[in-house]
């Protein structure tokens, strides 16, 4: 594997990382979120434009579309934590109600 | 010969000085207190040059037909203006122009005190144009024109009083029912258009075709519109909202007849088709013995003479039935003379009585209105068909010829009966308005000395009295009338009217001292119309919104588009993840544990050699 693959994986290790340990806020981990998804865009470039695979050159557009709506996901869902608590603290999530 | 130079010049004249008034609207004539002075001088000129063209027309019986203006040609299609100056045209225009001349002189004193009187006398104006143009036309597309002008000017002459809902409602209840019999007529033009090629009559009426119900039945219903026949009735009695002018011109003499005139002008498409006739005949005996029912027990004397009126349609169309168009043109001809002049007299009450129209709150006007009274009892005596009065010429012909001629029992029985209801509701009429003592108000408003008035009634009364014999005697002899009867038969219409009268005098004496308890059913079938507007009014609007309603809005729209889908979807997670879930919300430990097994499984995979 080449120097660059390894720069990105390791780029998305660590986001991934960044969003499965955090401290207190919820937005932090929206934020590696958007990393994760940011690094795969580059890595999924990278990869096309190296081998010239031109047919596959939708791929990242469309990756990049979803990403946008599971941002949108996230953040209302930060947004209704944020409406009943004030701030969103992760120690507040602690009453499951439906 | 020489003579007819004049006469196509003279009616052309007739046409065209109707149409200026109108053209004056736009100058200062038109807002001068001497406008309808001016409509009412210049229609009694117009009736005296379209005197000149009928003596001609009944001097030399030749047709006449103008075409002058080259419209357009669609293809194979020539659309001119053309006028057919016939017999029907030649006899019907003076007529109407006589009792249009007399219903201006008559509203001159009847709207006096309408601010707007200046628009009234233009629209009447308007109204009476349109129908020239309706009755002189050549082709089809022309008689359209003037058949939709004078639906549109009886829309807005009904609505005059606009600030009543009732008159609206009734407006647009006219407007309606016409359209429906517009169908029919749009029917029997597009089947000219592709089966004959033309909107000429003088090209439809050269025709060889073996079938011709279909344009037949087309222009039935578009009589059945116009003329409210049964079926498409509800409308005329509605039109009573309108002024009573209106009532006298559009619904009694002029415009309720351009169905039955439209029937006539295709006589000889009818005369090979026993079908049509036969329907013709049923439909106008249902309506005229259902109207004359409905006569019966109606309270509002406006209402009583508008049915009787569609009773007379009913018979004019009975008349077509069996074949005889001229004679039901003859009784249009006259039957405009006594039904304007009832309407008139019926004016003149109201107003005398500060605009008291129901006839139980009259009484005793015998000795009180004598000129109104006396036109009054001529005007229903002609229209029972006394001998020798003007009624008696077409309305007893057409008797003796139905009961002469190989028709239809059930339909001459009903033609009959409703005869002799005729006479009953003239009788109450009479009795209730005229007889008794005076049931109204005590404050003296009654006069009927204003020369307008008298002179206007005076003239109709001189036609309801000569006009029958007059025309009768003087037009040229067309179908041969039955001569030999046995006497039964030629006595029959003269002795049921005679039985109509005499039982109704008997009931209304007896019964006048009477308390009224509850009605019957019968009488409660006679005075809602036999429940017709009831039902049909209600209950077809609200089939068809319930109907579209329910495909429409609720099974498409709510069902499948909102539930189905995503709102049965958010519910059934809603749902279930109230039922399974049990856990506590720790979201670092369970991310935690998320990350602690992915690393342990990579290290053990890297070392599993």
């Amino acid at each position: 594997m080449s120097m660059v693959y390894i720069n990105i994986f390791l780029a998305f290790t660590l986001s991934f990382m960044g969003l499965l340990i955090y401290r207190s806020h919820l937005m932090s981990s929206l934020l590696c979120l958007e990393g994760m998804m940011l690094s795969l865009f580059i890595m999924m470039t990278v990869t096309i434009l190296v081998n010239h695979f031109t047919l596959a050159s939708m791929a990242p557009i469309v990756l990049l579309v979803f990403a946008a709506c599971e941002a949108a996901l996230g953040l209302s869902l930060l947004v209704m934590v944020s409406n009943t608590y004030g701030t969103d603290y992760v120690q507040n999530l602690n009453l499951l109600q439906c | 010969m020489k003579v007819i130079n004049l006469f196509t010049s003279s009616i052309l004249v007739t046409l065209l000085m109707l149409t200026l008034p109108i053209m004056m609207a736009s100058t200062t004539l038109y807002t001068n207190k001497l406008y309808p002075q001016y409509v009412k001088t210049t229609t009694s000129y117009a009736f005296m040059i379209s005197l000149i063209p009928m003596m001609m027309f009944l001097y030399s019986g030749q047709d006449t037909m103008i075409s002058n203006w080259h419209w357009i040609t669609i293809q194979t299609m020539k659309l001119s203006l053309s006028f057919k100056l016939d017999y029907f045209s030649m006899i019907f225009v003076p007529v109407a122009l006589f009792v249009t001349w007399s219903i201006m002189e008559f509203s001159m004193w009847y709207m006096h005190s309408d601010p707007y009187i200046n628009r009234f006398f233009k629209y009447l104006l308007l109204f009476l144009i349109t129908m020239m143009i309706l009755v002189t036309a050549n082709n089809m597309f022309q008689l359209f024109i003037g058949w939709e002008g004078v639906g549109i000017m009886s829309f807005l002459l009904i609505g005059w009083w606009y600030g009543r809902t009732d008159a609206n409602t009734a407006a647009l209840q006219a407007i309606l029912y016409n359209r429906i019999g517009d169908v029919g007529f749009i029917l029997a033009m597009a089947w000219f258009l592709t089966n004959l090629n033309t909107w000429d009559l003088q090209q439809i009426f050269m025709t060889n075709h073996k079938n011709l119900s279909i344009p037949l039945t087309g222009l039935l219903l578009a009589a059945t519109g116009k003329s409210a026949q049964f079926g498409l009735h509800p409308w005329l009695p509605s039109a009573m909202e309108g002024p009573t002018p209106v009532s006298a011109l559009l619904h009694s003499s002029t415009m309720v007849v351009a169905g039955v005139f439209l029937l006539i002008r295709f006589h000889p498409l009818m005369e090979h088709n026993k079908t049509m006739q036969t329907i013709t005949l049923c439909l106008g005996a249902i309506t005229t013995l259902f109207t004359a029912i409905c006569a019966l027990t109606q309270n509002d004397i406006k209402k009583i003479i508008a049915f009787s009126t569609s009773s007379q349609l009913g018979l004019m169309i009975v008349t077509i039935g069996i074949n005889q168009p001229y004679l039901a043109f003859l009784h249009i001809c006259t039957h405009a003379f006594f039904k304007a002049m009832l309407f008139m007299c019926s004016g003149s009450i109201i107003h005398s009585l500060n605009d008291e129209q129901d006839v139980r709150k009259m009484g005793g006007l015998f000795k009180a209105l004598p000129f109104t009274t006396t036109s009054l009892i001529v005007g229903s005596l002609a229209l029972t068909g006394m001998p020798f009065l003007t009624g008696f010429y077409s309305k007893d012909l057409i008797i003796e010829t139905a009961n002469t001629s190989y028709t239809n029992a059930w339909a001459l029985l009903m033609t009959l009966v409703a005869t002799s209801m005729t006479a009953a509701y003239s009788t109450r009429i009479l009795f209730f308005a005229l007889l008794g003592q005076p049931r109204f108000n005590p404050i003296i408003t009654i006069n009927e000395s204003n020369p307008l008035l008298i002179n206007s009634i005076k003239r109709l009364l001189f036609g309801s009295i000569f006009a029958g014999f007059l025309i009768s005697y003087n037009i040229t002899p067309t179908t041969t009338p039955q001569v030999t009867m046995p006497h039964y038969l030629k006595t029959m219409a003269l002795t049921v009217t005679v039985l109509g009268f005499i039982l109704a005098l008997e009931l209304n004496l007896t019964t006048q001292s009477l308390k009224f308890k509850y009605p019957s059913n019968l009488f409660k079938f006679s005075n809602m119309l036999g429940y017709f507007p009831t039902t049909i009014h209600r209950l077809m609007p609200k089939a068809n919104l319930l109907m579209s309603q329910k495909s429409a809005s609720t099974l498409l729209d709510m069902i499948w588009l909102e539930k189905i889908l995503p709102k049965s979807v958010s519910h059934f997670q809603v749902k279930s993840s109230i039922i399974i879930t049990s856990q506590k919300g720790l979201i670092k430990l369970y991310f935690l544990s998320f990350m602690l097994t992915l690393a342990l499984s990579l290290l053990m995979l890297n070392f599993h050699e």
